[in-house]
C-alpha cells in the first residue's frame, strides 16, 4: 500500500480540473477547435502509482468535479473517466512494455473516454452526437492528450516519488 | 489475483451504477434538487480558484491566440480590404436609412432594445469540455441575475442564463443544440426558430414561411423570450419556401464565441415567460410542433 500517493494524486486531479475549465476550451487554448482531455491524462498518469481501488475513487472524484463545473448532468464524466481508469488498471502491464504501447494506450484511452461521454450524453439528452464536428471533438483531444502526457507522466512520477521520499525521511 | 480483480470490478460497477443513478436523478430533477445544491456549492468553492487561474493563464491564451493568428493575418487583411471597398457605398445608403429610422422612432415613440437595463459581466470559465457550449460569468444572484436573463455583447445575442449562484451564473450559448430562439427575418419579416449545432453555423427553420430567405438576410430576435431586434446573424445560404414543408437553412452567428470576454446581462428584461429550467426550450417547442 502506498498511502502517501493518494493525497498528491487527488491534488493533481483537482488542479487538472481547474486548468481544464479555465485554460482550455472555446475562446481559450483550443487548437483546431478541440482541447486536450487533461483530467483524463492525469488520471491515467496517477493510476500507475496508486493501488486499483484508490485509482477508481480518484477518477470518480475528477469526473464528478468535471460534471459539477460543467453543463452536463451529474455522473456523465464520472462514468467516462472511471471507465478509462478501470481499463488503465486492467491493461497496466502494457505500460511497462515501452513508449509505443504507452502512446497507443493513452491515445486509445483518451479517445474512448470521449466516445463513452458522447454516447452516454446522448442517452441522457445532451445532443453531443449532433455536434457538427463530433468526430474531430473525439480524435483531436486524444491526440493532444498524448502530447500533454509526455510532460505529465514524468512530472507526476517525480512529484509522487518526492512526496513518498519526504514522508520516509520524516 | 482473481480476488483482487473481483474487488476492483465490483467497485468499478458500483461507481458506474452510482453515476448512472446520479445522472438519471439530475436529468429528472431538471436542474434543481440535490444536483443543483451540489453544483452551487462546488461552483462557489472553485470560483475563486478558477478566477485566479483564468487571470494567470490569460497571457498564455493571448500568446496562443497571437501565434495562431499570424498565419491567418495576411489573408484576413486582404479579405477585409476587399470587404471595405464593397461596403463603402452601402455605408452611405445606411446613413441615409439611419436618418430616416431616427425620424420614424421619434414619430412612433419607439424604444430601442438598448433601453433595457443591463450589467456588465466577465467570463471566467468555459465549462469542462468541448461539448459544453456554456460560459460562466462573474455576476450572480447578488447582482440581480436570474435564470432566463438574456446575455448579449456588442455584436448581438450571446445566449441565456440557465443556472445561477450567489456570485456566478452559467450562460448557455446560442450555439448550444439545446437552446432555441424564436427569430425574425428583418428583410421578409417572416418568423422562425433558430437552434445551435455546436461549432457549426446555426440552424434556421421557418415552418409556415411565405417568402424565402436570401443570403445575407439579417436575423434578429422576435421578442417573446428575448427582447426584440437583438442581432443573431445573417443567412448563409438562400432557401425557397415550399408549401407544406418548412424552410431550413443556416445562419452565421454575429457573435464570435471564441472571442467572448465581457458580456452584458439584460437584468431589466423580465424572463417570466421563460421555462424555469432553461434547458428544455427545444424539447418544449418540438413537443408543441407534434
Amino acid at each position: 500500500m502506498r498511502p502517501s500517493a493518494l493525497p498528491i494524486a487527488l491534488f493533481l486531479v483537482i488542479v487538472a480540473v481547474v486548468i481544464q475549465t479555465t485554460l482550455f476550451g472555446e475562446g481559450r487554448v483550443q487548437p483546431l477547435g478541440a482541447s486536450p482531455a487533461l483530467v483524463t491524462v492525469v488520471v491515467i498518469a496517477v493510476a500507475r502509482h496508486l493501488e486499483p481501488e484508490p485509482t477508481l475513487l480518484v477518477a470518480f472524484t475528477g469526473g464528478m468535479l468535471m460534471d459539477l463545473l460543467g453543463a452536463s448532468p451529474l455522473g456523465l464524466w464520472a462514468i467516462s473517466i472511471v471507465t478509462v481508469a478501470y481499463l488503465t488498471i486492467r491493461f497496466s502491464r502494457y505500460f511497462d512494455r515501452g513508449i509505443y504501447w504507452v502512446s497507443v494506450g493513452i491515445f486509445a484511452l483518451a479517445f474512448l473516454g470521449n466516445v463513452v461521454f458522447s454516447i452516454i450524453g446522448t442517452l441522457f439528452g445532451q445532443r453531443t452526437l449532433t455536434d457538427s464536428d463530433v468526430v474531430g471533438l473525439m480524435l483531436l483531444p486524444a491526440l493532444y492528450s498524448l502530447i500533454l502526457a509526455a510532460g505529465i507522466f514524468p512530472a507526476t512520477a517525480r512529484l509522487i516519488k518526492r512526496q513518498r521520499d519526504s514522508i520516509w525521511r520524516s | 489475483m482473481f480476488q483482487r480483480f473481483d474487488r476492483v470490478l465490483a467497485l468499478f460497477v458500483a461507481l458506474v451504477a452510482v453515476s448512472f443513478f446520479l445522472a438519471t436523478f439530475d436529468v429528472r430533477a431538471g436542474g434543481s434538487g440535490i444536483g443543483s445544491v451540489m453544483r452551487d456549492g462546488t461552483q462557489a468553492l472553485f470560483a475563486p480558484f478558477q478566477r485566479m487561474a483564468s487571470s494567470v493563464t490569460r497571457p498564455v491564451v493571448g500568446f496562443f491566440d497571437g501565434v495562431v493568428d499570424i498565419a491567418n493575418l495576411r489573408d484576413e487583411n486582404d479579405r477585409l480590404q476587399r470587404r471595405v471597398e464593397d461596403l463603402e457605398p452601402l455605408i452611405r445608403d445606411a446613413q441615409e436609412l439611419q436618418r430616416r429610422l431616427e425620424e420614424l422612432e421619434k414619430i412612433n415613440g419607439l424604444e430601442p432594445p438598448g433601453e433595457v437595463s443591463a450589467i456588465t459581466a466577465r467570463i471566467f470559465s468555459n465549462g469542462s469540455n468541448d461539448f459544453d457550449h456554456v460560459r460562466f460569468i462573474d455576476r450572480g444572484k447578488q447582482h440581480g441575475v436570474v435564470i432566463g436573463h438574456p446575455v448579449i455583447d456588442d455584436r448581438g445575442l450571446v445566449g441565456r442564463v440557465d443556472d445561477v449562484g450567489k456570485s456566478w451564473a452559467r450562460v448557455r450559448l446560442i450555439t448550444d443544440p439545446r437552446l432555441g430562439v424564436v427569430v425574425r427575418n428583418m428583410v421578409t419579416n417572416e418568423t422562425g426558430w433558430i437552434s445551435g449545432q455546436g461549432d457549426g453555423p446555426l440552424k434556421l427553420e421557418m415552418f409556415s414561411a411565405v417568402e424565402g430567405a436570401s443570403e445575407g438576410d439579417l436575423i434578429v430576435t422576435e421578442g417573446s423570450r428575448f427582447p426584440p431586434d437583438i442581432r443573431i446573424g445573417t443567412v448563409l445560404k438562400a432557401a425557397e419556401s415550399v408549401v407544406g414543408f418548412s424552410l431550413v437553412t443556416e445562419v452565421k452567428p454575429e457573435i464570435a464565441t471564441s472571442q467572448l470576454d465581457f458580456v452584458k446581462v439584460l437584468v431589466g428584461w423580465s424572463p417570466l415567460a421563460s421555462s424555469p429550467d432553461g434547458s428544455d426550450d427545444l424539447e418544449t417547442i418540438e413537443g408543441d410542433r407534434g
